[in-house]
């Protein structure tokens, strides 16, 4: 198990494979890059990227801000209708802030040097699932992010303790109202339940005893951070998963990362997000054993994963659905374009079924299959014509239902996205001259850049038929034929 | 004679397709070819072959953002209501009587007339345990038939459709609006969610040549049909030099390419289907021109199209009325009468009206005390209503008592589980164990 990947097999496929799991994929150049580095090397330089110089300022507004808590107080004095305004206009900021933030991110991930670092931060977003829906705090939003970015690779135990005194988190799963009067048990089920442990691996008693331990772990309104409060926490004896004492949060977490169960499930988890959902109950074992061995830390692991024969299984390649914000960053990435404005990758996010920071619920995105159905399928190949094409009245139909008090927003940015203009893919980039002017070469072209695979026969006939239809070999009918292929059931694979 | 042969094998597509689920899936592909040049003429007669007239339908509507219950059905001698709502109360002499104590918003004539001909039931008092008052998750409550506490991962429609639509045609469940709701989160997703039929397809980024078959169009329909035989699998040595074909490295069954291109043909072949309704069905009745009367007004077409829909899912928005709720509400109300009731004219119109029931339902209800701002916040129990000419009309269960002492931080307590409403339709109307689907046994409430 986990036995290196042989020498012979590091070829253009393996090394487009490592990239796209590992990151958001890449150029045929990039790709190259990666195949004469060899294994090794590759491996290293996405998961040692401490060495790549980091990207892309902060949004201006995440920092603290400390007339927010003034702001509310004076609505709250405000009479009725003066604080209907005032709320309503803080809702629209920070809603405002939250579609920048998802583009601000976006772009990290489609133009940033750490494909790995954004591509973990994607996997704890996922796995913490908070919503801005509840938290409604763009700064604590960004912030949180910015928690998962700094551990993405790091160790388990510190992730955990960082994560549980995360403002978002405190707010999200309600750890920041729990008292040792009346403990709110949100956070000590959903801990245990879904971050570390999984159902059938913990008590209901090891739930409220969690519960009481983590009391005192709140929330300072004023600063917009965590704050201990002792004279809210319960220093009775409590027992948790067979440790008994006047327990502490740490505590508590340290005493689930030590359960043997958290090392399988937070590896099962890492290797379905990396490379497939049906890992065998060797293969588990094997990356559980790996994990602790290293005390813990991920970035050991990761490696290990991108070193094995089992990543690199045919069964794995091109086997995995993207999701709609791989299918997103990375068809930036592959057609070399810039990312659409922020409303535009909103609403194309989200159209497919992946709102960041939103996420439907505290368990996160199902992935895999459940990403498409098949209005989605139809969704990414008319979206398809944005991100080629650059042409936006196939944006205009995509899904702004922004719920309950977002329809005044949502009118508004359908206002807004009418004024938009994209600019379509320069085709000078990705094909060379000999490229744009040979069907045969253009075609086998963009199967490397698009697909790093062949299409079947009849596709490829398809895609000639419609080449050789076409009065001559122009910008349009590339373009179309580059959308054309992004439109195929393949495309949709990584 | 000739029609005959294509409907035979258009039959005999639609059960390849029923089967896929279960079978390796490869669609020879003089089949494929024949259904794209039979959806304009086969789509009519043949689909309502395949489904026959007999199955029951159900619509969802969902009145998004939390109806206030008590202004809507109004306990109109009730004194604590007249000292709760002094200002936005609805007078006892405007109300649409239903008994002595209780009568219908004036604004919904369009369901008294229901409520008169036997077609419409009340039910009162509809909650759940611990009720909580964010929009977002008692929307997912209702949404997952969850308890308030508990997290769950799909929706009740879309475990209806995975214990008893196994196989079906994707349109089993059809939501008009551009979001899937969360009720039809599956494990098996399945269901289609269209705003209009026009926007539900591959839209050609030809300009000028939008409405005939265009030459990109033509190929990505070729470029979605499954190879018309098996493949092998190239085998280990794909990866091992240059770059392997796709087809050879991962195309298996139950792989997640098997799976896309079911799904690609399913999204054509239901598109076509749709649009070929549209175009060619025509409602009589007449709808208010909101989006509630166009979702509605669609699903008409699609029922009368034979459509073999089992769960429709519409929408209507705006009920969170913290303020001014006079202005608002009536009008919401108004259109929500009327918009039904044109539904329900239109199926009699086509013969459909014993197939359909339709139930509505909202996150939650009103405070019984109004504000500050002469609207209401957020609240738990409230009525909902079951429409259909099969149902159990009249006033099912009880009005939550106001007396201040009854309440439960200012809210009505529910006397009915929502899960139980679910639970009689799904036994009542579905004609399937509502067990499996609710995760527990919910005594069902047999309102039709």
């Amino acid at each position: 198990m986990l036995k290196p990947l042989s020498k012979e097999r590091w070829n253009y496929t393996t090394a487009a494979h490592l990239l796209n799991r590992a990151g958001f994929g890449g150029t045929p150049k990039e790709i190259e890059h990666l195949v004469n580095l060899g294994p090794d090397k590759a491996v290293s330089y996405l998961v040692d990227y401490e060495n790549i110089p980091g990207h892309s300022p902060n949004p201006e507004w995440a920092k603290p801000d400390p007339s927010r808590l003034d702001r509310f107080m004076e609505a709250r004095k405000a009479d009725p209708q003066k604080r209907q305004e005032l709320l309503r206009e803080e809702q629209r900021t920070q809603r405002q802030r939250i579609v920048e933030l998802k583009h601000w991110w976006l772009n990290r991930m489609a133009k940033g040097s750490r494909p790995l670092q954004e591509k973990m931060t994607l996997f704890w977003h996922g796995h913490f699932a908070t919503s801005a829906e509840k938290v409604r705090d763009a700064y604590l939003m960004w912030k949180q992010n910015d928690l998962f970015r700094q551990h993405a690779v790091g160790n388990w135990s510190k992730m955990l303790v960082a994560v549980a005194k995360d403002p978002a988190m405190l707010i999200w799963l309600d750890q920041a109202q729990s008292r040792k009067e009346h403990p709110n048990e949100n956070f000590a089920r959903e801990v245990m339940e879904l971050f570390t442990l999984g159902e059938g691996h913990y008590t209901e008693k090891d739930i409220t005893e969690a519960a009481r331990a983590l009391t005192g772990w709140t929330y300072d309104r004023l600063n917009q951070q965590f704050e201990e409060r002792p004279r809210f926490h319960d220093d009775g004896t409590k027992t948790v998963l067979g440790r008994t004492g006047n327990l502490t949060g740490e505590d508590v977490l340290e005493q689930i990362v030590a359960q043997p169960q958290a090392a399988r499930f937070i590896t099962t988890k890492l290797w379905n997000f990396f490379a497939s959902e049906t890992p065998s109950d060797e293969l588990v074992t094997a990356l559980a054993d790996a994990f602790r061995k290293s005390g813990n830390n991920f970035k050991p692991l990761l490696a290990a994963m991108f070193h094995s024969e089992e990543f690199y299984a045919n069964s794995v390649i091109r086997n995995q659905v993207k999701s709609p914000v791989q299918w997103l960053v990375g068809t930036v990435r592959v057609l070399e374009r810039e990312l659409p404005p922020p409303l535009v990758c909103f609403g194309l996010t989200r159209n497919l079924g992946q709102d960041l920071f939103q996420p439907p619920n505290v368990k996160g995105w199902d992935g895999g299959l459940s990403w498409i159905t098949t209005n989605n399928l139809l969704a990414r190949y008319n979206e398809a014509a944005v991100l080629v094409q650059g042409d936006l009245s196939m944006a205009k139909g995509v899904n702004l239902n922004l719920g309950n008090g977002g329809a005044g927003a949502g009118k508004v940015i359908a206002e807004r996205l009418q004024n938009l203009k994209l600019r379509p893919v320069d085709i000078a980039r990705i094909l060379s001259e000999d490229e744009q002017k040979d069907k045969q070469k253009l075609l086998a072209a963009l199967e490397k850049r698009l697909l790093q695979a062949k299409l079947r026969g009849k596709q490829q006939e398809t895609l000639k038929q419609y080449l050789d239809s076409q009065p001559g070999l122009d910008d349009a009918v590339i373009l179309n034929t580059v959308r054309l292929m992004m439109s195929t059931p393949e495309y949709q694979l990584t | 004679m000739k029609n005959d042969i294509s409907l035979k094998t258009r039959r005999e597509f639609l059960r390849t397709t029923m089967l896929g689920g279960a079978l390796s899936w490869t669609v020879p592909a003089f089949l494929a070819n024949t259904f794209s040049s039979l959806q304009a003429s086969a789509a009519d007669s043949a689909t309502q072959v395949v489904t026959g007239k007999d199955s029951t339908i159900l619509v969802i509507l969902q009145m998004a953002g939390g109806n206030d219950g008590l202004n809507t059905v109004v306990p109109f001698t009730n004194d604590y209501y007249r000292k709760a709502r002094p200002k936005i109360g609805v007078a006892a002499k405007e109300v649409l009587k239903l008994n002595d104590q209780v009568g219908l918003h004036p604004s919904l004539t369009g369901f008294k007339e229901l409520y008169d001909s036997g077609s419409l039931a009340v039910i009162q008092g509809i909650g759940y345990p611990n009720p909580n008052r964010s929009h977002f998750r008692s929307t997912e409550i209702w949404q997952t038939a969850s308890d308030s506490e508990q997290f769950e991962r799909y929706g009740w429609l879309g475990r209806y459709f995975d214990n008893a639509c196994a196989g079906s045609d994707p349109t089993v469940g059809v939501n008009i609006g551009r979001q899937m709701p969360q009720a039809f989160a599956a494990r098996h997703p399945i269901g289609v969610s269209l705003e209009n039929p026009e926007s539900y397809r591959f839209i050609s980024s030809e300009k000028g040549k939008r409405d005939e078959m265009s030459s990109s169009e033509e190929s990505y329909r070729k470029l979605n049909q499954p190879e018309d035989e098996i493949l092998m699998a190239g085998g280990e040595g794909n990866s091992g030099t240059s770059i392997g074909s796709i087809a050879g490295a991962s195309k298996h069954t139950g792989s997640a390419l098997d799976f896309l291109e079911r799904t690609a043909m399913d999204a054509q072949v239901s598109s076509d289907k749709i649009r070929a309704i549209s175009s060619r069905v025509e409602t009589k009745a007449s709808y208010p021109q909101s989006q509630l009367g166009t979702s509605l007004k669609m699903v008409a077409k699609l029922i009368g199209g034979g459509l073999p829909t089992r769960v429709f899912y519409v929408s209507q928005g705006g009920f969170d009325t913290h303020t001014n709720q006079a202005a608002a509400h009536p009008r919401l109300l108004r259109d929500l009468g009327d918009s039904v009731k044109a539904f329900t004219d239109d199926m009699k119109a086509q013969g459909n009206m014993q197939r359909v029931v339709l139930m509505t339902f909202s996150e939650f209800g009103r405070r019984v005390a109004e504000n500050a701002n002469s609207g209401t916040d957020h609240g738990a129990a409230a009525p909902m209503f079951v429409i259909g000419s099969k149902v159990k009309a009249g006033l099912l269960g009880k009005y939550p008592s106001l007396a201040p002492t009854d309440l439960l931080n200012g809210d009505m307590k529910y006397n009915v589980d929502f899960r139980s409403v679910y639970a009689g339709l799904l036994e009542g109307w579905l004609k399937t164990s509502s067990t499996p689907i609710l995760g527990r046994k919910f005594e069902p409430l047999m309102c039709v």
